[in-house]
C-alpha cells in the first residue's frame, strides 16, 4: 500500500470540503474509499504490465504546494504563449492573473469549476463524474482507480461549457503548468468540457513541466451533445523526472464528432487511458497520437472505444518514436456491442525505434458482438519508407539526415491535424527539437 | 571570330547492364550526352527506359553487373543517389513520392543547402533560399499555397508533375533526367512543364527525355533521339525518329538487331 498518497487525503479532506457543494464531498470520499480498495497497480496488473509505478509509493510525493509562476515562465514553455481564451493552473490552483481575457459568445464558459458552480450547478452536477466512468461497459478493468484518485482530491479544476448552437472561434485553452521547487509534489488536474447541441469548439489542453519532480494525475471529461464537433489537442510535455498519468473519457451524442490530437513528448513515466463512449448513432471518432520516448521514459497509451450504437465510424492512428532504453506501448480496445451494426472501426499503430535497446509492446484488443461491421487494426514496427529514403536523397540529402527527415515526418504527419496554426506550428518545433537532439536533422531556422 | 570547340562530353554511359533481383532489364546500354544536348529515350512498356532514369540516379533496387556510367569523367556508380545530386544529377519521378509531414519549403532548402555543401559552397538563409525559391515557383506558374504544403500530399497527379520540374528549377542540376514526365498531363499542364523545362537549357546542361510518347517532343525538342528496346538501344536518330515512332509504332523495329544505329 503507498502510504503518502492515502495519508494525504486526512491531511487536506478539510480543506476540500470548501470546494463545491456537499454532495461533492460525498463524491470524494467514495472515490477516496474505491482507491483504497485496489490502491496503486503493479507490473502482475495486466494493464499496468510495462509500467512500474514504484516510485509513487517511494517517491515521497506530498501534497501541491502554491509556486510563483509569472507570465515570462508561461512564454518560456514550449508551447509558448498562444492565442486563446485561456484557464491556467498553476499546481493544481486556479492562477487567473496569468491569462489575457478574451471576448467569448454569450453563454460559454471558460474558467474554473470551482467559478462555475454559481452559474452551471446542474451541468456540472450531472456530468463530473459520471462521464469518466467504465460502469455498465463490456470487458472489466481495474483502470479506474487514478480516475477514483484524481476524484478524491478535487479541488479546484477547468470547466468549458459551449451552449446549444454555438461556435467558437476563438481556440480554447486549459493550461496545467507544474513547478516543483519545494520538493516532489502531486497534484490532481480535473477538466470537464461540456459542448451542448450543436455547437463547436477547438480545445487544447496542455500539461507542461517547469521544474523538479512530481506526479500529475488528470481526469478529463468530455461531453458532446448532438451534432457537437470538438477539436481536442492535449499535450503533455512535463519535466524529464515527473510521472504523468491521465485518463480521457469522451461521452458522444448522436451524430457529434469528436477528434482527439495527443502530443506526448515529455515525462519520464507516462500513462494515458483515453476512452470514448459512442452512445450515439452515425457518430465521428478520430484519434491521433504522436509520442517521443528518449533516455529511460516509458509511454504508455491504452485506448479504448465502446461502439454501443449502430452507424459510428472511428478512426485511430497511435504513433511512437522511441530512441535510447525507452519502452512504449500501446494496447487498443475496441468493444463492438450487439445493438452496433454498420460499425466502421479502423485502428492504426505504428512505431520508429530508433536504437536496438527501444522497445514496443503493441496489443490490439477487439471485441465483436454484432455481425454486421467493419473493424480493421495493423501495427507496424520500424522501417522507414524506402520509396521516400530514395526520394530524399535524390534530391541531395545525405542518408543520415534524410532518415532523421522521415522519422520527424512520421510524428509530424500526426501534427498535421490540428487546425490552430500557432498550436500546430509551436509542436513541430518540440518535435523538431527533441529528434534533433539525437538525429542529423537538417536545419530548420 | 568564333572557335570550334569539340563538344564536352557530360555523361557517358558505357555497356550497362543492370538487373533486378533475377530480372535482367538493362542489356548493354552505350550513350554519350554533351553539355547543352537534349536527348530522348523512347520505347515500349517494358523496354528499360524507366530503369535506365533510376540507375543513373542511384536506386538501390537495381543491381549493375557490368558497364559504366561516368559524369564529367567521375564513376557515378561508386556515388550514394545524395551525391549523384550532389554532382548534379537530377530525377524527375514517373511518380513523385508523397512525404506527409515535411513542408515543401523546408524540404527544398534543407536539399538545396545540402548539394551546396557538398559543392563546398555556402548554406543559404531562409531569406536567400525565399527568394530565388519564389522566383522559380513563378516560373512554373506554381501556386505559392503550394510551397508551405507537405511534399506531394494530396497534390493531383499534374501538380506532383509540375512539382518536379518545380524543384529541379530550384536546384539547377547539370544534368536532367525526365522520365515520363507527361504522363498524366493534360494539354496545358504539358505546356507548363515543358516550357520550364525549355527555359532550363543551357550549354552547361543537359537533358534526358525519357518517354512513351513523341507529344512531350512537341513542346521539348530533342537533339537526338534514341529508342530502346529489351534493354539495348536500337535505333538512334534526330528529331525525326520519334516522328516516325509516332506514325509506324515501335513494331518496325521489331527485330532490330542491337547496337544497330541511325
Amino acid at each position: 500500500m503507498p502510504t503518502s498518497l492515502l495519508d494525504h487525503y486526512e491531511l487536506v479532506k478539510g480543506l476540500l470540503s470548501t470546494y463545491g457543494p456537499d454532495h461533492l464531498a460525498a463524491m470524494r470520499d467514495r472515490s477516496f474509499g474505491e482507491f483504497q480498495k485496489f490502491g496503486v497497480p503493479t507490473q502482475k496488473d495486466e494493464e499496468f504490465k510495462y509500467l512500474s509505478l514504484r516510485a509513487l509509493e517511494d517517491g515521497g510525493f506530498q501534497p501541491a504546494y502554491g509556486a510563483t509562476v509569472d507570465r515570462l515562465d508561461v512564454e518560456k514553455t514550449t508551447l509558448g504563449l498562444i492565442e486563446a481564451a485561456t484557464v491556467t493552473f498553476v499546481n493544481g490552483q486556479h492562477a487567473p492573473e496569468l491569462v489575457t481575457q478574451h471576448k467569448l459568445p454569450k453563454g460559454v464558459f471558460v474558467g474554473s469549476i470551482q467559478d462555475a458552480y454559481a452559474n452551471f450547478p446542474d451541468i456540472l452536477t450531472q456530468h463530473l463524474g459520471n462521464i469518466a466512468t467504465l460502469k455498465g461497459r463490456l470487458g472489466s478493468t481495474n483502470d479506474e482507480r487514478f480516475v477514483h484518485l484524481n476524484t478524491a482530491y478535487l479541488g479546484e479544476g477547468a470547466f468549458i461549457y459551449v451552449p446549444k448552437g454555438v461556435s467558437v472561434e476563438v481556440p480554447i485553452h486549459v493550461q496545467y503548468l507544474t513547478k516543483a521547487d519545494h520538493g516532489p509534489l502531486v497534484s490532481h488536474p480535473r477538466t470537464l468540457i461540456v459542448l451542448d447541441d450543436h455547437s463547436d469548439a477547438k480545445v487544447i489542453e496542455s500539461y507542461l513541466g517547469l521544474q523538479g519532480v512530481y506526479f500529475t494525475n488528470a481526469v478529463t471529461e468530455v461531453y458532446l451533445g448532438e451534432d457537437a464537433i470538438l477539436e481536442h489537442t492535449k499535450y503533455q510535455d512535463e519535466t524529464a523526472e515527473s510521472v504523468f498519468i491521465s485518463n480521457l473519457s469522451v461521452h458522444q451524442s448522436d451524430s457529434s464528432t469528436y477528434t482527439s490530437n495527443v502530443a506526448n513528448f515529455g515525462g519520464h513515466l507516462v500513462r494515458n487511458d483515453l476512452n470514448v463512449w459512442l452512445d450515439g448513432e452515425r457518430t465521428e471518432t478520430w484519434l491521433n497520437a504522436a509520442s517521443v520516448g528518449l533516455d529511460h521514459q516509458v509511454v504508455d497509451n491504452h485506448t479504448r472505444l465502446d461502439h454501443a450504437k449502430p452507424n459510428c465510424n472511428s478512426f485511430q492512428v497511435y504513433k511512437a518514436i522511441l530512441g535510447d532504453h525507452a519502452v512504449g506501448v500501446f494496447n487498443g480496445k475496441i468493444f463492438v456491442y450487439e445493438d452496433a451494426q454498420k460499425t466502421d472501426a479502423k485502428q492504426t499503430n505504428q512505431a520508429i525505434l530508433l536504437s536496438p535497446t527501444a522497445t514496443i509492446n503493441t496489443k490490439p484488443q477487439l471485441e465483436i458482438f454484432a455481425d454486421d461491421v467493419k473493424c480493421t487494426h495493423g501495427a507496424t514496427v520500424g522501417q522507414l519508407r524506402e520509396d521516400a529514403m530514395f526520394y530524399l536523397q535524390s534530391r541531395g540529402i545525405p542518408k543520415a539526415e534524410s532518415q532523421a527527415l522521415l522519422v520527424y515526418a512520421f510524428a509530424a504527419e500526426v501534427l498535421e491535424k490540428i487546425t490552430i496554426p500557432s498550436v500546430r506550428t509551436a509542436l513541430e518545433k518540440v518535435l523538431y527539437d527533441k529528434l534533433g537532439a539525437s538525429e542529423k536533422l537538417p536545419h530548420a531556422e | 571570330m568564333s572557335v570550334w570547340s569539340p563538344p564536352f562530353t557530360m555523361l557517358e554511359i558505357k555497356n550497362l547492364h543492370a538487373r533486378i533481383e533475377d530480372k535482367q532489364i538493362l542489356r548493354g546500354i552505350d550513350l554519350t550526352v554533351n553539355a547543352g544536348e537534349i536527348h530522348a529515350i523512347m520505347g515500349p512498356n517494358g523496354s528499360g527506359k524507366s530503369t535506365l532514369a533510376s540507375v543513373l540516379a542511384g536506386k538501390k533496387d537495381y543491381e549493375v553487373t557490368e558497364g559504366s556510367i561516368e559524369l564529367d569523367g567521375k564513376d557515378l556508380l561508386e556515388l550514394e543517389p545524395d551525391e549523384r545530386a550532389g554532382e548534379g544529377i537530377f530525377l524527375a519521378f514517373q511518380y513523385p513520392v508523397e512525404i506527409p509531414g515535411v513542408n515543401n519549403t523546408y524540404f527544398l532548402r534543407a536539399a538545396l543547402n545540402a548539394i551546396r555543401k557538398y559543392r563546398g559552397q555556402p548554406e543559404l538563409s531562409m531569406s536567400e533560399f525565399r527568394k530565388h525559391m519564389l522566383a522559380k515557383a513563378e516560373m512554373m506558374e506554381l501556386d505559392s499555397a503550394m510551397l508551405s504544403r507537405a511534399v506531394n500530399e494530396g497534390f493531383s497527379g499534374g501538380e506532383k508533375k509540375r512539382n518536379e520540374i518545380f524543384q529541379m528549377a530550384v536546384l539547377e542540376p547539370k544534368l536532367c533526367v525526365l522520365d515520363e514526365t507527361d504522363s498524366g498531363l493534360d494539354i496545358d499542364a504539358l505546356k507548363i512543364v515543358s516550357e520550364g523545362v525549355n527555359r532550363m537549357r543551357s550549354p552547361e546542361r543537359a537533358v534526358i527525355v525519357v518517354t512513351h510518347y513523341q507529344r512531350l517532343l512537341n513542346y521539348i525538342v530533342p537533339d537526338f533521339v534514341h529508342v530502346l528496346m529489351n534493354g539495348r538501344i536500337v535505333k538512334s536518330g534526330g528529331r525525326e525518329l520519334a516522328l516516325t515512332l509516332e506514325e509506324q509504332g515501335y513494331g518496325f523495329l521489331e527485330g532490330t538487331p542491337a547496337g544497330a544505329s541511325a
